[in-house]
């Protein structure tokens, strides 16, 4: 053994602590965090895919939500209280009806819908036709399409209802915007369910994460234990633990984003289908590019959180 | 400088490890602390480094009461001891280097300075040629070099060893002590905890003698025979 250096090493020159070193640590503990996670690759990918479907199912939930929201918007677009006239009521009385209902100051608009236009409109529609054709005279009366007016609530809506059904020559009022205001409440609790899942499911991954690092540290309490021997600090021994589960995340909210474009993917058919049948009124959207984005990242946090209350947690129990 | 006041270690079961200890080490001497098995010497090791916390008394080092010491301010603590173990508690996964590397990377050293000193570390014990190799390529003697060579690389003010010639011959034993000896010599407080009384004779140190967790002697250099 060489003897003639004890001095050498007692007095040299003090430490330089640097940002730089921080950051060497950070790069190095960023990387040794991922070849840990290579190192056991069936662990790891399980982890990653339980992780991800988690994700997936909310994302996969909001497209569908989201789907039925736009179709509601599509066909929901004409409000319109449409008020059928009695049978034997004519043009004239349908004009004066029309002027009446229009003066109210809950209406914004009142249009005429001719006999005419609404057995035109019946015959665009599939398997109508041939029924048409075997009328001899046209059945269908005027009828009063009424436009509340914007920001009307509902009540007043259904007062005005009211008074319509209730006046001379009406024989049928059909509010169409009741089963928009049924399919807005039913989608305000589809908003709510989605939410309630999404948190769920984010719990169950932050839990997952936890769960890998816990695993993680109880095998490697021997490493620790030295390295809180030598000086570590709890931040310094719980750094690679934390990149770990960047790296969950991420790769699982990736794993998800996928998942979700998977799933648009497979339903562009048959929505196209839809679209179709309704003259191309139904324009059905996929995820927004920043939820896309923003998955992943939203999933390294959830990763980051997991791993940090796990590791402060097994730590807490070391040397 | 080391200072035991009145130090008492009771564990949960009553057992008592240590009883109303009270020495005191100087800055850059060194001392043997010995006794039989189950005295207290490793006991007493553990409450320097703050592994375990006394039940009654003081333990000053430095300047600093341990007893004082938050959970915070242990890493600086340990960052300012080289602590030695019997059983070298080396990281086998990771070279010799690395191992010997980690008090300087805890302690915020840059990249070039730590290699530096990392190998002055190693060809102060002999190993600089080992420098790539994996801890379990190594003898026990050989490891167990990488572990002083890791406990002395941050320069600290106080080096503690648990039975560090354990599990080696008499020669390498000897030349072991011989290391510790120089580190002394170069101003470091240095406490070795070992029940090899040939080997602590032939040292000719102060010896600190326990039984039963109690202070039964303290023999200064010349005393020892």
């Amino acid at each position: 053994m060489n003897t003639d250096n004890v001095a050498s090493v007692r007095n040299d020159p003090g430490r330089s602590r640097s940002l730089s070193s921080w950051r060497e640590h950070h790069a190095w503990s960023a990387a040794d965090s991922l070849r840990r996670l290579a190192a056991r690759p069936l662990g790891s990918l399980l982890t990653i895919a339980v992780m991800g479907l988690a994700l997936a199912l909310p994302l996969a939930f909001y497209l569908l939500l989201g789907n039925v929201q736009q179709m509601g918007r599509a066909l929901g677009q004409d409000q319109a209280i449409n008020v059928f006239l009695q049978a034997n009521q004519g043009e004239s009385q349908a004009q004066l009806l029309a002027k009446q209902v229009g003066e109210r100051p809950d209406v914004a608009s009142v249009t005429i819908k001719t006999p005419q236009q609404g057995l035109d409109e019946l015959a665009k529609l599939q398997g109508f036709s041939g029924a048409l054709d075997a009328l001899d005279q046209n059945p269908l009366p005027y009828v009063l399409m009424v436009q509340p007016r914007p920001g009307l609530d509902a009540p007043a809506v259904g007062r005005l209802v009211n008074d319509l059904h209730d006046m001379r020559s009406v024989a049928q009022v059909q509010d169409s915007g009741t089963w928009r205001q049924r399919l807005d409440a039913l989608l305000g609790v589809g908003e709510r369910v989605v939410l309630a899942l999404a948190l769920m499911l984010a719990l169950a991954a932050l839990l997952v994460v936890g769960n890998a690092v816990r695993v993680d540290i109880a095998s490697r309490s021997e490493e620790i234990a030295v390295l809180l021997l030598v000086g570590a600090s709890g931040a310094f021994v719980r750094r690679p633990y934390l990149y770990a589960g960047i790296w969950y995340g991420l790769f699982s909210g990736m794993l998800a984003a996928l998942l979700a474009l998977a799933i648009e993917f497979a339903l562009s058919g048959p929505v196209a289908q839809l679209s179709q049948a309704y003259d191309g009124k139904l324009q059905l959207g996929g995820l927004p590019l920043w939820l896309l984005a923003a998955v992943p990242l939203a999933a390294a946090v959830l990763g980051w959180l997991g791993a940090r209350l796990v590791s402060a947690w097994q730590l807490r129990k070391a040397v | 400088m080391i200072q035991f006041d009145q130090v008492s270690k009771h564990y949960a079961g009553g057992h008592e490890a240590l009883s109303q200890l009270s020495f005191t080490v100087p800055t850059g001497e060194m001392a043997f602390v010995t006794g039989h098995s189950g005295a207290g010497k490793s006991t007493l090791l553990k409450l320097l480094g703050v592994i375990e916390r006394p039940s009654h008394g003081t333990i000053t080092v430095d300047g600093q009461n341990l007893a004082k010491l938050r959970r915070r301010g242990i890493p600086r603590l340990r960052q300012r001891i080289g602590m030695v173990f019997q059983n070298h508690r080396l990281l086998m996964d990771r070279t010799v280097f690395a191992n010997v590397e980690l008090p300087l990377t805890i302690a915020g050293i840059a990249q070039q300075e730590r290699g530096r000193r990392v190998r002055a570390a190693l060809e102060k014990v002999g190993l600089l040629s080992y420098e790539r190799q994996l801890p379990a390529t190594l003898s026990t003697g050989e490891q167990q070099r990488v572990g002083i060579a890791r406990a002395i690389v941050a320069r600290p003010s106080l080096l503690i060893a648990d039975e560090p010639t354990g599990n080696l011959d008499p020669q390498l034993a000897l030349e072991i002590m011989g290391l510790f000896a120089e580190f002394q010599q170069v101003g470091t407080t240095v406490l070795i905890a070992s029940h090899d009384l040939p080997l602590i004779k032939r040292m000719r140190k102060r010896v600190v003698v326990l039984d039963h967790g109690r202070l039964v002697a303290d023999l200064a250099a010349e005393e020892v025979l």
